[in-house]
């Protein structure tokens, strides 16, 4: 456990967060337009519905970086520096991104390397009580979340 | 948008002033932005009574736990028009991104629209003692809760995702980028009121500065301040009775709309995109082109910005900017180079947000820039914030 901050979950988001403590990666989909929607919101993106009734549906947790940067400044308590954060592109729709912690650790950078397209598959991380906040690990299949 | 900004010849900047740019000084920021706004109407040659209209975008753009009030941490129009003592007919804030480029609109429209014959333009800025974008916060509600609890918070790491981005399509070195800032502190050692004052950097200094996010370094930032800039706008025939040179609004655009993302995240491919949607839209509101530009300034609160701007206006390829920088095509003292940091931008002054870009375009345009005055210097462009949020305007000197 640790100081970092946690999620407050609303009406809305309650589904994502419960799944989340089950360690289990889920996205809103609109019921409308069936559209995948990272960080719904009152209005769909994709349909303009503002009755989109969002559900959160799993995913399969795999998807690949997009972008990466490491943080040795953290504006946040309860973070220990460094640490990289990813944009991932899930693979379940063109262009869905999320942001997350990678656990690999900074050495990734380097040894195996990051590079746009690398695979990745979600992981998460236990905050508090009942709290897990999703994260991601390289995906090929070396554990490097363990010092 | 129909097209053409109508009034692009009737409405005129006639006035500046700007304070001193100080890290922490003395005064509080209100009492500054008092004596600054009285500076740039006298510089205009007109009375305090004369000015009926006061437009201002007072954002404080921290992400930082800090008290807010009003003539300490940002000067509204509001508190500017009751401590000036004047009876005004217009006041407006603009809430948006880009803030100076979304002010200048509201206050050229009011001018064309006859809402007030003269407008005070102001941009007040607060630099708080705690650090600025540092928060305490535990809980996260709202949009925030898809990013803080993973560790993505503030502007920093926004930028380092999106700066990555470019480098890692682009092959961009870090070299390049030391010449941004170089360039930028060159400029804006040479201007009086700038933080930076007669302190140049060097690409030694850059390559040594310690990472904030990597790929972004602390001197990647700009550097967060307290100061004050004014202008005043009038209409064409009112400006021909007044001291300078009038510098006109050719037109404005703003960007938008984005993809909706979880909050601050900004992929490449969306600034580009929202950002070519600005420069056409830019270009019919203005009827310039980019080719008829002589006096880019772009802007660099991140220095990155300074790439994607390039890239966005059109002044060289999408991908080509690192490049062009790096072959010393950005240099201000090279007249066949584009001088897009003439001014310093905010990486040479002090977190000024878009007001040396503002600022250097109606010096250089109204032929006030002293021994930094540019031979050519006839349509200029001001840009503020990303290419995807933010905002230009196009300015044309006299005749």
């Amino acid at each position: 456990m640790s100081d970092r901050p946690v999620p407050v979950p609303d009406e809305v988001t309650a589904p994502f967060w419960e799944a989340a403590r089950r360690h289990e990666l889920t996205v809103a989909r609109c019921t409308a337009c069936e559209a995948r929607v990272v960080a719904p919101g009152s209005v769909c993106p994709e349909c303009g519905t503002t009755e989109p009734a969002f559900r959160f549906d799993p995913v399969s947790g795999n998807g690949t970086l997009r972008s990466w940067a490491v943080v040795r400044q953290s504006f946040l308590p309860g973070f220990e520096v460094p640490f990289v954060l990813v944009d991932v592109e899930l693979d379940e729709q063109v262009d869905l991104r999320m942001i997350g912690r990678l656990l690999d650790g900074v050495a990734a950078i380097d040894e195996p390397g990051l590079s746009v397209g690398t695979p990745v598959r979600v992981a998460f991380e236990d905050v508090a009580v009942d709290v897990a906040v999703p994260a991601f690990v390289l995906a090929d299949g070396t554990d490097r979340t363990r010092p | 948008m129909s097209g053409r900004f109508e009034p692009g010849r009737r409405v005129a900047i006639v006035g500046y002033a700007h304070s001193q740019v100080e890290r922490h000084p003395d005064r509080t920021l209100g009492i500054t932005t008092i004596d600054t706004v009285r500076a740039a109407i006298a510089d205009a040659g007109l009375d305090v009574s004369r000015i009926d209209g006061f437009v201002t975008a007072a954002l404080f753009p921290t992400a930082g736990d800090h008290a807010r009030a009003d003539g300490v941490t940002s000067v509204s129009a509001n508190w500017l028009a009751q401590h000036l003592g004047v009876d005004p007919s217009y006041v407006a804030g603009f809430n948006g991104m880009g803030q100076i480029p979304g002010g200048v609109a509201i206050a050229a429209n009011a001018v064309a629209a006859g809402a007030a014959d003269y407008v005070v333009f102001h941009r007040a800025l607060h630099n708080p003692r705690a650090r600025y974008h540092g928060s305490a916060t535990t809980e996260f509600g709202g949009a925030q809760q898809w990013t803080a609890p993973a560790g993505f918070f503030g502007p920093v790491a926004m930028i380092a995702l999106a700066y990555n981005e470019y480098r890692q399509r682009y092959g961009a070195t870090d070299e390049a980028m030391a010449e941004v800032c170089v360039e930028a502190r060159k400029n804006g050692s040479r201007i009086p009121w700038s933080y930076w004052h007669d302190r140049p950097s060097s690409v030694e200094e850059y390559l040594s500065a310690p990472m904030v996010v990597d790929p972004i370094r602390r001197l990647d930032c700009d550097l967060p301040v307290e100061g004050v800039a004014a202008f005043v706008l009038t209409t064409e025939d009112r400006a021909r009775h007044l001291p300078h040179q009038p510098v006109f609004v050719a037109g404005y655009a703003s960007a938008m709309p984005t993809r909706h993302r979880v909050p601050m995240h900004w992929p490449l491919d969306d600034i580009m995109a929202a950002g070519s949607g600005l420069a056409e839209r830019l270009w019919r509101h203005s009827g310039v082109g980019i080719g008829d530009v002589d006096l880019p300034q772009v802007y660099d609160g991140f220095s990155p910005f300074v790439y994607f701007w390039m890239e966005a206006l059109g002044l060289c390829p999408v991908g080509e900017a690192h490049r062009v920088v790096e072959e010393g095509g950005i240099d201000s003292d090279d007249p066949t180079a584009l001088p897009v940091l003439s001014g310093g931008g905010a990486i040479g002054n002090g977190r000024m947000h878009g007001i040396p870009q503002m600022l250097e375009c109606y010096l250089q345009l109204a032929g006030r820039a002293g021994d930094r005055q540019r031979e050519r210097a006839s349509v200029a462009i001001a840009c503020h914030s990303s290419p995807h949020l933010g905002g230009a305007v196009v300015y044309r000197a006299d005749g």
